[in-house]
């Protein structure tokens, strides 16, 4: 699987970010190692703009990847076409061991890089930087996930065999499937519906209470009544099948590629909420709840488009 | 007011060789004083006077203004400090050609969007104050050379600075138009501006209203 031409693609892309990780790497070892900010010699005005060139380095790595996530999303569907069995990514993840945890992984470093950035922001705003260390510590754990992270999409993608049969999402994501994923179509989907909503209004709340510590953890707490209820509930809705819960097929033409802005709002939504904790400014949670309210806003048509289509609910 | 602890800069000439333009230069610059760096070309002049007005950093050492260390300053804060503390006057006067001489003066304040009233105000008063009123509207690459010179002093002085550093003045400027600047010179000490002036030209010699002139040779005071 590894020539296929667009995992070969990602593969290039993850050794030239390899390439620079280990750039920005070194340099901030040497700046955790040597840093200090009384000092005036010129080893430190030396690390100074040795952090210049590391910081860049790693907007650089998270600009580029934003897209290579979807573009990743995009080439495990694209991959379903070739595998026996798949009817979409979810089968090309549940394909090898390595998939959920790659798919996590990835979405945990795409975080830490955003928080990472966040406070590398918050420190220029500074007059004079006072975390530098920290900032550069904070990356080294960042650089051993995301290293962790390629080298296991390497082992996912030569993994993967064509001849193997693979279950299709239709299996994997129903109340009869074998796995952990079968116990969440057996929780109450009004209860599953009154946390989702609740939590937007505890968002919009502490938003007019100014709390962004409660802020930040409504946020985070939308995101999991978000993701549980879009895969029981509203993802039916997407699909106009009761018995079809995969949150992968949305990301597909058929759907308009609904999929890839309900993520990227949920997504977005949880960084400026959790963002927030470490910031005083307002626009991070004003961010966060606009993104929140177009995703349930969204979702929430869904559901009432199609009963007032067909006068049921599912 | 202006504090340069063991000062060094140097510059890399090539991967193994480095010019060092600045020695471990100690200097203190009350507020106030109207200061001559005297010395031949390449001596470090200029070099002090930027590293002063944020523009580069020290190898080494610091450079303190009001008790503040700006040699540590992030870019931001850097860009800050000049825009509040800082007018500098170029050997070349860096002057926007393409613009006219208001909208070069006004140049250093859009950064800080003022209400076009005031704007206004500071630009009338500078230009009154140098004699260039009667160009406003001119484009600059259409002035002669002092007149150039006016306008560069005059988008230095425009945002109030504490301090003013003018470099290789009257390089290109003939005797009359260098002893005009002398007199404005003169003007803005009035005014207590802290003002250094980076110069060979020996019209800036013995003045009696220069406070000290300070002589650098190879990197050094001497």
């Amino acid at each position: 699987m590894l020539l296929h031409p667009e995992v070969l693609a990602i593969l290039l892309v993850n050794t030239l970010f390899f390439l620079f990780a280990l750039i920005a790497f070194v340099l901030s070892v040497r700046i955790v190692l040597f840093y200090n900010a009384d000092e005036s010699t010129s080893l430190q005005y030396k690390l100074q703009k040795e952090g210049y060139l590391a910081s860049t380095i790693i907007k650089f790595i998270f600009i580029l990847k934003i897209p290579l996530f979807l573009f990743f999303v995009f080439t495990l569907d694209s991959l379903s076409n070739l595998i026996t069995g798949a009817m979409c990514a979810a089968g090309v993840v549940d394909a090898t061991v390595y998939g959920n945890y790659l798919f996590v992984l990835k979405i945990l470093n795409l975080y830490l890089f955003a928080f990472w950035l966040m406070l590398h922001y918050r420190e220029s705003k500074r007059e004079v930087p006072r975390y530098t260390k920290e900032k550069y510590i904070f990356f080294l754990l960042l650089f051993i996930l995301f290293m962790i992270e390629v080298a296991v999409e390497f082992l996912m993608f030569d993994a993967i065999e064509l001849d193997k049969m693979v279950d299709c999402c239709g299996t994997l994501y129903s109340s009869t499937s074998a796995s952990y994923i079968s116990t969440l179509f057996h929780i109450n989907t009004p209860l599953l519906l009154g946390l989702f909503y609740a939590n937007g209004v505890l968002l919009l709340l502490f938003y007019r209470l100014k709390n962004r510590y409660f802020f930040a953890l409504a946020s985070a707490l939308f995101f999991v009544s978000a993701l549980l209820s879009l895969i029981a509930f509203f993802g039916t809705y997407i699909y106009e099948l009761p018995t079809h819960h995969c949150p992968f097929c949305f990301l597909q033409k058929e759907y308009y590629y609904v999929g890839y802005l309900l993520y990227a709002l949920l997504f977005t939504s949880t960084f400026y909420g959790v963002a927030s904790t470490f910031t005083d400014e307002k626009r991070g949670m004003q961010y966060s709840l606009l993104y929140a309210l177009i995703y349930m806003f969204i979702v929430s048509a869904y559901v009432l488009s199609y009963y007032f289509k067909t006068g049921v609910w599912l | 007011m202006i504090e340069l602890k063991n000062l060094s800069k140097s510059y890399a000439i090539s991967k193994e060789q480095t010019s060092e333009a600045l020695r471990g230069i100690d200097l203190k610059i009350e507020e106030g004083e109207l200061v001559i760096l005297k010395g031949p070309s390449g001596s470090g002049k200029s070099t002090i006077l930027s590293l002063i007005a944020a523009l580069s950093k020290p190898t080494s050492g610091d450079v303190l203004v009001d008790g503040k260390n700006i040699s540590k300053l992030s870019d931001d804060f850097a860009a800050l400090y000049r825009g509040k503390n800082i007018g500098f006057v170029f050997q070349k006067y860096n002057l926007l050609a393409n613009l006219s001489v208001a909208q070069n003066i006004t140049l250093p304040l859009i950064p800080l969007n003022p209400p076009l009233h005031e704007l206004e105000a500071e630009l009338e008063s500078v230009m009154q104050m140098f004699h260039i009123e009667h160009k406003k509207d001119v484009m600059v690459s259409k002035l002669s050379g002092g007149e150039q010179q006016r306008v560069a002093i005059a988008r230095a002085c425009i945002n109030d600075p504490k301090i003013i550093l003018a470099d290789e003045p009257t390089a290109n400027l003939d005797k009359t138009l260098s002893l005009h600047f002398i007199e404005i010179l003169k003007e803005l000490k009035a005014l207590n501006k802290t003002i250094i002036v980076a110069t060979h030209d020996p019209l800036f010699f013995g003045l009696d209203f220069v406070d000290r002139e300070i002589e650098i040779a190879d990197g050094a005071l001497v």
